[in-house]
């Protein structure tokens, strides 16, 4: 089952307005998704009902912010399949459960000489913590490149797998740029058959496709809650046997078991991960982004992107002068870049907002991807539930007027 | 549409004064902007009283980096270290036709006065 996106539309009050009189159309999803009225509800329904600090009041009200704020944590193992509950941990987005794994797990895992392999496709939070962590430990940083089509040649993986000193591979599971998804199967069973521990930055993958981390067989993956609908949160999913040997990463309230003068003992998983106060109404909201996402089913979510990207991808390669990015539709998630030899993505963004159309412009935080094209910029239009094929008719035409008054 | 896109900024866009590269200049700076990937190489010639005689600039932009960038080397023509040090913002607002530019379109505007104002400081100006 797919749908056309204005049913879905209606649920999400934001896109309700007008901008410049014209209809709002949103096309920056990759960088963050807009809400579905169920979680601005869910918000809204914990600080009118039920916010207390959890894991600490005795009272009736703190044990249920409690519930809810464990209940949240359990639909999200169920909708990755993580084995268990206790593997999921609350973060403030994927940037920061990345960097957990960067400063916890890989200061005591990854050592002077070892290897840390990431691809030229990611986004400077699956890059720059693995390029600090590669100076700090003296260890090396290495490269899977990507092809011209924009897609990873994996070619160079086992390369860099055979001599045995590669400790972890870091990846994503879809390019926020080019909108690759990478074959993770093949590239887990090399790098596991190595004993190479795999972290995945899951940010546009998991809003956007089925995904089970047990059938991967990863080691870690972290994604951000606001962009699949959620509000400003984020989890970091891990296997629960790294998880318990890895130190804590931040220290304070809620992650210790005891507390003497000098020395202190770790709370359990994944509390051992969560401390201080977290953030519990966003957290409960994540759950019913969640529960949003599952009604319409992931695999309806991928093929009614699919339809949208085959057909963005179709229209934009017809506009005079317009290169396009990344792989055809079928490896191609929601994020579609175009570049011109003779227009600044700037000036196309701001010209497209006169139109109520939102698109990102610039190198979306991933600079040495826009290096490895040669091009210093590049215009994004990223696709999701509600949007639909008039939005990329919008796009074109707005495209058009941007050509008809820039070029020459 | 917006004045930014009126034709007098179009023209600078197009076809910009003082495009190029002064050879041996005593300021001569790359500058990039991280966000966008915009980038300018400025070079920049003192009088024998130390104010700007000439500037030039190359690079890639949008239509705002470039035509603050051409309009910009018009105007600092005859001013001292001081006085280009003391430009900011509004100025180069002014410069582009006295509009408010949005949050994120301060650092397009802004490159090639930093450029020039980085590039005297660097040169001990």
């Amino acid at each position: 089952m797919t749908w056309s996106g204005k049913e879905v539309r209606q649920q999400f009050p934001i896109l309700q307005q007008k901008i410049n009189g014209k209809r709002l159309i949103y096309l920056d999803s990759a960088a963050s998704a807009q809400k579905p009225q169920v979680v601005i509800d869910a918000l809204s329904s914990v600080y009118s009902t039920n916010y207390a600090n959890i894991h600490r009041g005795i009272y009736r009200l703190a044990e249920e912010a409690t519930r809810q704020y464990e209940a949240a944590r359990a639909k999200i193992a169920k909708f990755i399949n993580a084995a268990s509950t206790d593997e999921v941990i609350f973060v403030r987005n994927a940037t920061e459960g990345l960097n957990l794994v960067v400063y916890s797990w890989g200061r005591s895992n990854v050592g002077a000489g070892e290897r840390i392999i990431v691809t030229e496709l990611e986004h400077h939070s699956n890059l720059v913590p693995w390029q600090w962590l590669a100076q700090e430990q003296d260890a090396e940083l290495s490269f899977i490149p990507v092809t011209g089509a924009g897609e990873l040649d994996l070619a160079a993986l086992p390369p860099l797998l055979a001599d045995g000193r590669a400790k972890v591979l870091a990846l994503s599971m879809m390019s926020n740029v080019l909108g690759t998804i990478p074959d993770l199967a093949e590239i887990i069973h090399l790098a596991h058959a190595a004993g190479v521990v795999v972290v995945l930055d899951g940010a546009q993958a998991v809003p956007h496709l089925p995904v089970d981390v047990q059938s991967l067989d990863a080691d870690f993956m972290a994604f951000s809650g606001h962009k699949l609908g959620g509000p400003g949160i984020g989890a970091l999913w891990g296997r629960r046997a790294l998880l318990a040997a890895m130190p804590p990463f931040l220290f304070g309230g809620d992650m210790i078991l005891s507390v003497r003068k000098e020395r202190s003992t770790w709370n359990e998983l994944p509390y051992k991960f969560e401390a201080g106060t977290p953030a519990i109404a966003e957290a409960i909201a994540l759950g019913a982004a969640i529960d949003f996402l599952t009604e319409l089913g992931m695999e309806n979510v991928r093929q009614h992107e699919l339809q949208l990207v085959t057909y963005a991808l179709a229209e934009l390669s017809a506009v005079p002068g317009l290169h396009l990015l990344g792989p055809a539709a079928e490896k191609h998630g929601g994020a579609v870049a175009f570049w011109f030899e003779d227009i600044h993505p700037h000036d196309i963004a701001a010209i497209l907002d006169e139109e109520g159309i939102c698109v990102r412009a610039g190198q979306h935080c991933a600079a040495p991807l826009h290096r490895r094209f040669g091009i210093p910029a590049s215009t994004r239009a990223s696709y999701y539930v509600y949007n639909s094929n008039e939005d990329t008719d919008a796009l074109v035409a707005g495209l058009h007027k941007v050509i008809k008054l820039l070029r020459r | 549409m917006s004045n930014l896109y009126r034709e007098e900024l179009l023209e600078h866009y197009h076809d910009p004064l003082n495009y190029g590269v002064i050879e041996d200049a005593e300021v001569d700076i790359n500058r990039d902007n991280p966000t966008c990937g915009d980038t300018i190489h400025l070079t920049a010639r003192l009088d024998e009283d130390d104010r700007i005689a000439e500037v030039k600039f190359e690079g890639q932009g949008c239509v705002v980096s470039m035509a603050a960038a051409s309009l910009l080397t018009a105007e600092v023509v005859g001013k001292s270290p001081e006085e280009i040090a003391a430009l900011g913002l509004r100025d180069i607002e002014e410069l582009l036709g006295g509009m408010r530019l949005s949050m994120g379109r301060v650092k397009c505007a802004l490159l090639a006065l930093t450029a020039l104002q980085k590039g005297l400081e660097e040169a001990g100006r």
